[in-house]
């Protein structure tokens, strides 16, 4: 099914730059994106501009694979992602040259090409998103048009969506959340205002009163801002919704949005998902959310939740499933068919079909709405520092606790290290040092031990 | 006094944005270095709070938009610089 086809149909849809004010239709934005004769490997660096936006369309309406990329990222990663997976095109309107690569498009955007000798990129790859986001990891998540199409129209069915909207691209492009947002708005939704500034800044409130925005969406750490700078304080009345993904939300924050919401006449969508269920995985409706405060809800329109009977690990089943991880471009040519995506977290479920996150099987910490894997810090901090061993846990999804044993090592440089790999802010790394770490029966570290007794 | 402030003001920047003191001028704005960015300004503010002991108010979080904007600010809380 063609994606584009059907948000051509949408004739509700434009697209306002926030920045000029200036309205778009979908046919403005679109423009010829070079093509090469067969299917090749684009990497596209974006971010939340009208440019970025046309750029990104217009790239989708052809047969290539699409690598989306924050365009804020470090040269020094962008380079090694490149090196890795040799694009034949590019797209990054914060570079004057790449080397290697020749300047064909300056009207349309800053799009590079080279002639490389090219992997063969499997037909489904429609897609590729990095499940990490600011780390440049040579991990993506591959994702065909079947998958974004189905994602899309699930999240339009059980979203309060509608012609009149008018929503704001508030979340990164490159972000699964993000990205599920702008394609679920284009099949049914109104107005996309893109090119704002983020939501610490005046000028976003003022384009709220200006173009009344209908909705907002936040990971977490957007709630715990809102909440900073007042929201709860004033109202919106243009504002019918309210979405939150990418990580527990913090239960005091959730009731104090839920109270807001109420009396605001607001609804306030919960939701769960992964990059590999392209975005969307579960959701709480609105009414049931007082009642249902710790949930994650009930599956999206078209997927099926269940519970492993040995490990109670949460499974997913659905349309939007992706097609495996690709960590080089040897993994270009294949594709997967996953009938059931195992989640890595323990879940339980209610009387009423709810499902509760209770624990996690794969090791990592979401912070700020990006996944980090603890075993690659751990290898990392004991590579880097070869006096000790190191172990790390998340503590709540809201810090980073790195535990060691070993010479004792400044906890400043430890967390400056990190913080330099992995852009995980200092002010949420806590380093403890232990004389030993605790161990299982088994002789492995006891991970269940370690973050209990820590206090922040 | 001031130039105390000053100091602690410089080292609150330098810590919660990670960059190098001598980044911190008054004209540094929010969003003008990819180290400022929202969240950063967050531990920013904490930091500002911790150091100068002080409460910052909502509508001061925005308006803290600069460096230069943060001495404005922090005089309303009774902090000279």
């Amino acid at each position: 099914m063609d994606l584009l086809q059907k948000i051509k149909e949408n004739k509700h849809l434009c697209f306002i730059d926030g920045a000029t004010e200036t309205t778009y239709s979908l046919s403005e934005l679109l423009f010829e994106f070079p093509v090469s004769k067969s299917r090749t490997l684009v990497f596209l660096y974006l971010d939340n501009s009208i440019q970025s936006l046309a750029c990104y369309l217009s790239a989708f309406n052809t047969v290539h694979t699409l690598v989306l990329l924050n365009n804020q990222l470090d040269i020094s990663l962008k380079n090694s992602l490149e090196l890795e997976y040799n694009p034949a095109m590019i797209y990054d309107a914060t570079r004057n040259e790449i080397e290697t690569y020749k300047l064909i498009d300056s009207d349309n955007g800053i799009i590079y090409h080279k002639e490389t000798v090219q992997p063969t990129v499997h037909p489904n790859c429609k897609l590729m998103l990095s499940t990490s986001g600011t780390t440049g990891s040579p991990k993506f998540v591959k994702l065909s048009e079947e998958n974004i199409m189905a994602n899309a129209t699930s999240i339009a069915e059980y979203l309060p969506i509608q012609k009149e909207d008018v929503t704001p691209l508030n979340l990164p492009l490159h972000y699964s959340y993000g990205l599920s947002v702008l394609h679920s708005n284009m099949l049914s939704g109104g107005k996309i205002v893109c090119g704002l500034p983020d939501i610490l800044q005046r000028e976003f409130w003022s384009a709220l009163e200006q173009f009344k925005f209908s909705s907002l969406a936040g990971v977490p750490f957007v709630y715990e801002m809102l909440k900073r700078i007042g929201f709860l304080k004033k109202s919106y009345p243009s504002i019918r919704y309210i979405s939150q993904a990418g990580g527990n939300l913090n239960i005091n924050i959730k009731n104090l949005f839920i109270d807001y919401c109420f009396e605001n006449n607001i609804e306030f969508y919960v939701m769960y998902g992964q990059t590999e269920a392209t975005a969307r995985i579960s959701y709480v409706p609105p009414a049931k959310l007082k009642d249902k405060i710790t949930s994650i809800g009930l599956p999206i329109p078209k997927g099926t939740l269940s519970l492993d009977p040995e490990t109670s690990e949460l499974m997913y089943e659905g349309p939007n499933v992706f097609g495996g991880y690709a960590v080089n471009k040897n993994d270009l040519t294949l594709w997967e068919t996953i009938e059931q995506l195992r989640t890595g977290d323990i879940a339980r479920k209610d009387e009423d079909g709810y499902f509760y996150i209770t624990g996690r099987i794969k090791r990592f910490v979401k912070l700020f709405g990006n996944r980090i894997n603890l075993d690659d810090v751990e290898r990392f901090i004991n590579r880097t520092f070869t006096t000790v061993v190191s172990a790390c846990v998340g503590i709540e999804d809201t810090h980073l606790l790195v535990v060691y044993e070993g010479a004792e090592l400044d906890a400043g440089e430890i967390k400056k290290v990190i913080f330099e790999m992995y852009k995980i802010h200092p002010k949420t790394i806590k380093i403890q040092q232990l004389t030993a770490l605790p161990l299982t029966g088994n002789g492995k570290i006891d991970y269940k031990n370690i973050g209990l007794e820590y206090d922040l | 006094m001031s130039s105390e402030n000053n100091q602690k003001l410089i080292t609150a920047f330098s810590t919660a944005l990670e960059i190098d003191a001598s980044q911190v001028i008054d004209d540094l704005k929010y969003q003008s270095i990819p180290e400022w960015d929202s969240m950063s300004h967050m531990f920013l503010i904490s930091e500002l709070e911790e150091v100068f002991e002080v409460e910052i108010e909502t509508d001061d979080v925005i308006d803290l938009s600069s460096v230069g904007k943060a001495k404005e600010i922090l005089t309303k809380y009774d902090v000279s610089f």
